[in-house]
């Protein structure tokens, strides 16, 4: 039982940094990006190769965050030109293109096949003492994610994206450049997706192009709307929200009587889309609150 | 803040109240040996997974019905993978942790197997999955040997296409792969095979999914003026390959897995269009009194033929094998367990067919399980070896030729 709720607390974990992430560029800055799972991949994919070349694991993570944050350059580029909508089809376009490089640069990711056997953290200590170990670094990491994300909101740094996010012209009457803000904000957000992508590739063991969908990004993006967008807490909340549904919804069939074993995976999934839509209309505002329609 | 704080731990408490609340901790009963069924109900494995499911809860009420194995019963938990590795890696750490299954059959696609094949050797429990991917069959995935897959891998069937290429006679091979794992491995199994016999492959092809025309890369394929194409696809994009081809005109042989070229693609296209493509397929173990008893009980779960589901005659198999090594051990104990799963399956030994029957057997010797997907013998890397059928389609009819053994 321990080892279950450690293996969804990791998970949730992972997604917890990459709903910081969002929490950072949509909550703080207003920039509506739908291609964070792009940035989750690159990370997964960087730091799996690396760690297969034998790279140590402390130097693939930092090329994982590294690396991602360095694709979110061009793309901060981009949105220099692009008002809020484009910019998202810009970022979802965008994670379909890294799905798709990795799928065909087969000499580098093994396309379609997938990279097998990527080392795990801690290994050498075994069996539920490493899930542990692994436990408390991403949660360790994490709340470095949240201090840095506290820090930068209090900050004036914070009060500017702030700004751009209420008004972005009213911010650029002031002689302040957009811009180069969103910029940076980009580049921290995509960090941290490279982060949690490191993370979930040395966990999982196994990563593949299928596996980064956009399908993860509206996850986090669910999360952080069902926590509260704007709020640090909301982020974390609205993970445990969701992994609450998708994972409370397996232990159905002990309460549900007379549906078949067959059924119930489908009885399961329709469990979650119900919990999610009553959610959203009940508390429209995420369970901490929206921030940004103070 | 505090506010916010409290609340977070509320969330916290309550979401763990919720997740412990319900008396899912049912310890395991005295006398049961309880298995994970993890199969692909929803996702791209969905016209597969309730059928798998449904074959491995009939085939434990078989070895219920037949006494149980070793004096127990066998329990079936199921869980679904989504055919999605992140969410078959919760559920497999659900079945091992919380329900503490002793085997998890049923994993389908590479992608499931090889996320979930850690867990299953960390907890030294069994995983049998009906998977391609040839990573499956070696270290770290099969590091502990309890790994068995029970459908034949990728680069089987690609030397499956090679073997027939030269026995018919075909000089410039093309190959056309669907873009995934067992598309490509199909294909790339060809072509590692053909070259190793010294030949050339003219072209090769990947296209992606979902698109609703292959003409550029149909195009591509013959302008290289192969003789046969061999593909490595689904019904389908075949059907639509099929029918710009015979807009084309130009005249080619083809070599296809059965799963894509298949009585459901003669109705789509029509027999003359498939006219003499040589379809190739695992030899489903058809005329096998054990086949018989899949079939029938395919039939009375879903009310559809056993053929239309290779994989659920796998996982049908797959508890076969368990329970058999179980009552073979005579016992629990995982690692005797998985020493009696190749003693009661491969050659030497007595041929039985049904779960009553060779129970009966092993109790006076050695028993060879036959199974419904396959004569089921392991080899060394615990990979199935089924012999592979040449099927012409001739009139609208899939004949069988002959049988390529590898």
């Amino acid at each position: 039982m321990e080892a279950y709720f450690i293996a969804i607390g990791i998970i949730a974990l992972i997604y917890v940094i990459l709903s910081l992430g969002l929490t950072l560029q949509y909550g703080l800055t207003g920039l509506i990006n739908f291609g964070h799972v792009g940035f989750f991949a690159i990370g997964a994919y960087t730091s799996a190769l690396l760690a297969l070349k034998g790279v140590p694991l402390v130097l693939s993570f930092a090329a994982a965050a590294a690396l991602a944050g360095l694709a979110a350059w061009p793309i901060g580029l981009v949105s220099l030109r692009l008002r809020d909508d484009y910019f998202a089809i810009v970022t979802l376009g965008f994670s379909e293109v890294v799905r798709i490089v990795i799928t065909s640069e087969r000499w580098l990711t093994n396309g379609v096949q997938g990279v097998p056997g990527i080392p795990r953290l801690y290994d050498s200590l075994g069996g539920s003492v490493a899930q542990l170990a692994v436990l408390v670094t991403v949660l360790a990491v994490t709340l470095v994610g949240v201090w840095i994300i506290r820090r930068i909101a209090g900050s004036p740094f914070g009060r500017l994206i702030e700004a751009i996010r209420d008004n972005e012209e009213a911010v650029q009457a002031l002689g302040k450049d957009p811009a180069r803000f969103k910029i940076q904000v980009l580049v921290v957000g995509a960090a941290l997706a490279g982060i949690a992508g490191a993370f979930y590739a040395h966990y999982i063991t196994y990563i593949v192009p299928d596996q980064f969908i956009p399908l993860v990004t509206f996850y986090v993006w669910m999360a952080i709307i069902m926590g509260g967008v704007g709020r640090v807490s909301g982020a974390i909340v609205g993970t445990a929200i969701l992994m609450l549904f998708l994972e409370g919804s397996r232990f159905l069939r002990d309460i549900v009587p007379g549906v078949s074993e067959v059924d119930m995976a489908s009885v399961r999934i329709g469990a979650v889309g119900l919990l999610l839509v009553l959610f959203i209309m009940y508390r429209p505002q995420g369970l901490m609150g929206d921030y940004t329609k103070r | 803040m505090t506010h916010t704080r409290r609340q977070f731990i509320g969330t916290i408490g309550a979401a763990t109240a919720l997740i412990g609340a319900p008396s899912i901790l049912r310890a395991q009963a005295q006398g049961t040996f309880r298995i994970g069924a993890l199969c692909p109900v929803t996702g791209s494995g969905s016209p597969f997974g309730s059928g798998m499911q449904k074959m491995i809860i009939a085939a434990a009420e078989a070895v219920n019905a037949a006494g149980g194995a070793a004096g127990r019963k066998i329990e079936i938990v199921s869980e679904d993978t989504q055919t999605s590795p992140q969410a078959a890696v919760l559920a497999a750490k659900k079945l091992i942790d919380v329900n503490k299954v002793q085997a998890v059959l049923g994993t389908w696609s590479s992608g499931v197997s090889l996320a979930v094949v850690p867990l299953t050797n960390d907890a030294n429990i069994i995983l049998m999955n009906t998977s391609g991917a040839p990573a499956l069959s070696v270290p770290p995935a099969n590091a502990k040997g309890l790994s068995y897959r029970f459908q034949a891998t990728n680069d089987r069937f690609g030397r499956a296409f090679a073997e027939i290429c030269e026995k018919e006679g075909f000089k410039r091979p093309a190959t056309m792969a669907f873009n995934n794992a067992s598309g490509v491995g199909n294909t790339e199994g060809f072509r590692k095979a053909w070259e190793a016999k010294g030949h050339k492959v003219v072209e090769s092809v990947v296209y992606e999914p979902n698109q609703p025309t292959y003409r550029s890369e149909l195009q591509k394929v013959l302008a290289a003026n192969p003789d046969v194409i061999v593909t490595g696809s689904y019904l389908a994009d075949t059907t639509i390959i099929m029918r710009e081809w015979y807009q084309s005109g130009q005249p080619v042989k083809w070599v296809m897995p059965g799963w894509a070229a298949s009585p459901d693609l003669v109705k789509a296209v029509g027999p003359d269009v498939v006219e003499g493509i040589i379809s190739v397929d695992s030899v489903s173990n058809e005329n096998a009194p054990s086949y018989k008893a899949y079939d029938e009980a395919y039939r009375k779960a879903t009310g559809q033929p056993g053929q239309s589901n290779v994989y659920a005659a796998m996982t049908w198999d797959m508890v076969h094998a368990v329970a058999l090594a179980i009552e073979a051990a005579n016992g629990t104990d995982m690692a005797a367990i998985n020493a009696k799963i190749r003693e009661v399956s491969n050659p030497a030994g007595q041929q039985v067919y049904t779960y009553a029957e060779a129970k009966e057997a092993l109790k006076k010797g050695k028993i060879n399980f036959e199974g419904a997907s396959s004569v089921l013998d392991f080899d060394q890397y615990g990979d199935v070896t089924p012999d592979f059928g040449v099927f012409f389609i001739e009139g609208g009819q899939l004949n069988r030729r002959y049988v390529v053994k590898i």
